[in-house]
């Protein structure tokens, strides 16, 4: 790994820690609606840099992250952990497989959506083990999902488009 | 005891529920030991071997249980009789013998619950002729369902349910916040579990005495063991009939009484004493008092 | 950058996939009221086990031990909900009263469920013969 990705990780990391943190501070507007802002970074990190520095920010604000809530290895932090890896694997997939189809909007609902997707099954066969609990929740959860994972797809819309122009003047200037 | 016996209780706690139930069990395993007619150690078998002897102590359970007796007795005009022992004895449902004219009116003589005497002061009970026996049978179900209930509560139950045979016992609310549902089993039919009606029972006791439970065939009469202390033979007039009270005991016996004296005796001495209780007659029509025609609940008439 | 240029950015992919969740969503939600039947009876599962079954029309305060401490339960006029918590993000707490359906707490493992009774109807507890 470049100097420079470590870099760029670490950075990234930090925001999305920040937000992850930030967020849990704040009470959600309605109930089940969690706006999982810290996914913003991780969209745009895998936009702009790919797959692994995406999975190593991710891992490095989930873990983190219940460390310093205090939750690592709990029920949370598991939830947290599978959402996090699916939701980038599954935005990683999307894009790799199928470069032009979605844009960063449309990538940011499928990874709210396999973000929703994996909580469920985690919470059912580690906690819950009553289908029709799940069942019950999962059409709402989708939903809010849909709609925020939306939001979050503009907004780092802009993110990458304010980096890539960052990029760009950084560069311009070195020349 | 013959007979399935089930418990069902509501507790926050399993193991308190456990608990519960083994002592309901206990208590009417207690109680049948004391009053079973077949054990010769039996506080009942003790008596009946001593009729016409001396007067014999009894535990304040066996008191309590004949004292109801009576009292059933008396309001039913001896149809329901605890001291029917001698003819019954003549009886058997599993070899189909029916005894002969002779002698049911030999022993009938002896059948008298006036000649049972019964002492609350020094908790004895004497019967006064010999050969008379007790047969406490047609109430003890009821007393052990109504006595293994209260053993529910003194262990913190608050809702429970105890099912003795047809001699049913329900308190409290089940989870859900209705009151337990019991089935009223439909005469007519073969099967053990086909239920004519429903109703629901808060702190009250159910029994049905019917003329399925135990019978035999005999050129082509059927002779059931609901025998009338008056004629030494099945009341006819009833299939079956089902006695609402607050009391196991009291349900038991009048469930027996009310069927042998027959629908409209029956019908009048509920009314008198004011009990609620269903009675199918021979033909399979229904008759019921005024207090339970809205709580009834009848499935699919025929 | 506005909106009209951000929307401009979306694919027809996208706008497709964002409506087909939504519907798909909004259906499920629908549904699922419709094959929840009466309630009566509340559920309340602790851990993955049953602690309590309580009736939904008497009102009570029970409180029951997940995996990350007390969860208090409150039935009340027909209604439950969870009225305190050890989760951290208090979702629980913050849907307030509900009358069909249920609230869960994910992180503490508890599952509030209202459901009906409609097997208790037609059966009886006990046979009278």
């Amino acid at each position: 790994m470049q100097l420079r990705d470590k870099y760029r990780i670490a950075l990234l990391s930090a925001f999305a820690l920040g937000i992850h943190g930030i967020e849990s501070l704040f009470p959600a507007p309605i109930p089940w609606l969690r706006l999982g802002f810290a996914n913003i970074i991780t969209l745009a990190t895998l936009v702009l840099y790919g797959m692994y520095p995406a999975i190593m920010v991710t891992l490095i604000r989930v873990i983190l992250g219940s460390l310093f809530s205090g939750t690592f290895l709990g029920p949370a932090f598991l939830l947290s952990l599978g959402g996090g890896i699916a939701s980038t694997l599954a935005m990683g997939l999307v894009l790799s497989a199928v470069p032009r189809l979605f844009s960063v909007v449309g990538l940011s609902i499928i990874g709210a959506l396999f973000h929703n997707i994996s909580q469920l099954i985690i919470a059912y066969f580690f906690f819950v083990q009553r289908i029709e609990a799940i069942l019950l929740i999962t059409p709402f959860i989708i939903l809010l999902g849909t709609l925020t994972g939306t939001l979050n797809g503009f907004i780092s819309e802009m993110l990458i488009n304010n980096l890539k122009n960052s990029a760009q003047t950084i560069q311009n200037v070195s020349q | 005891m013959d007979t399935l016996v089930t418990i069902t209780v509501v507790s926050r706690s399993s193991s308190d529920a456990d608990e519960a139930i083994d002592k309901g069990f206990h208590e009417i395993e207690r109680l049948e030991k004391a009053a079973n007619f077949y054990s010769p150690d039996s506080e009942i078998s003790q008596i009946n071997t001593h009729a016409g002897i001396s007067a014999i102590k009894v535990s304040s359970d066996i008191l309590e249980l004949l004292t109801k007796a009576r009292y059933v007795s008396e309001k039913t005009d001896g149809a329901f009789d605890p001291t029917i022992g001698p003819v019954i004895a003549l009886y058997d449902f599993h070899k189909k013998i029916k005894p002969d004219d002779a002698a049911i009116i030999k022993n009938l003589s002896l059948v008298n619950y006036h000649d049972m005497v019964i002492n609350r002061d020094q908790s004895t009970v004497f019967l006064r002729k010999k050969g008379m026996l007790i047969d406490p049978g047609g109430i003890m179900k009821g007393y052990a369902a109504g006595r293994a209930a209260e053993v529910l509560k003194k262990h913190g139950i608050v809702s429970g349910i105890v099912a003795i045979a047809g001699d049913i016992r329900a308190y409290g609310l089940k989870p859900d916040g209705s009151p337990w549902r019991v089935g009223i089993r439909d005469p007519g039919a073969q099967e053990q579990d086909k239920v004519m009606a429903t109703l629901e029972l808060r702190d009250m006791s159910i029994s049905t005495s019917g003329d399925y439970e135990r019978f035999f065939i005999l050129n082509g009469r059927r002779f059931h063991h609901l025998i009338s202390p008056k004629t030494g033979y099945p009341a006819e007039e009833c299939q079956s009939a089902s006695i609402i009270t607050t009391e196991g005991a009291l349900s038991d016996a009048f469930a027996t009484g009310i069927f042998i004296l027959g629908p409209e005796k029956g019908m009048k001495v509920l009314e008198e004493i004011g009990l609620e209780g269903i009675i199918i007659d021979r033909k399979g029509s229904l008759h019921t008092t005024p207090g339970i025609r809205g709580r009834l609940e009848l499935k699919n008439p025929a | 950058m506005n909106l009209r240029t951000l929307l401009d950015k979306t694919t027809a992919a996208d706008r497709l996939f964002f409506l087909l969740l939504i519907i798909l969503s909004l259906s499920g939600i629908f549904f699922i009221r419709e094959i929840l039947p009466e309630s009566q009876t509340v559920l309340i599962d602790a851990d993955g086990k049953p602690a309590y079954v309580l009736p939904l029309n008497e009102d009570k305060t029970v409180s029951v031990e997940g995996s990350e401490g007390k969860t208090i339960v409150e039935i009340r006029g027909k209604r439950v909900r969870i009225m305190d918590s050890p989760c951290r993000n208090k979702l629980c707490i913050r849907q307030g009263w509900v009358e069909t359906g249920g609230v869960v707490c994910l992180p503490n493992k508890v599952v509030v469920t209202i459901r009906g009774h409609e097997e208790n109807d037609r059966g009886v507890d006990a046979v009278t013969r």
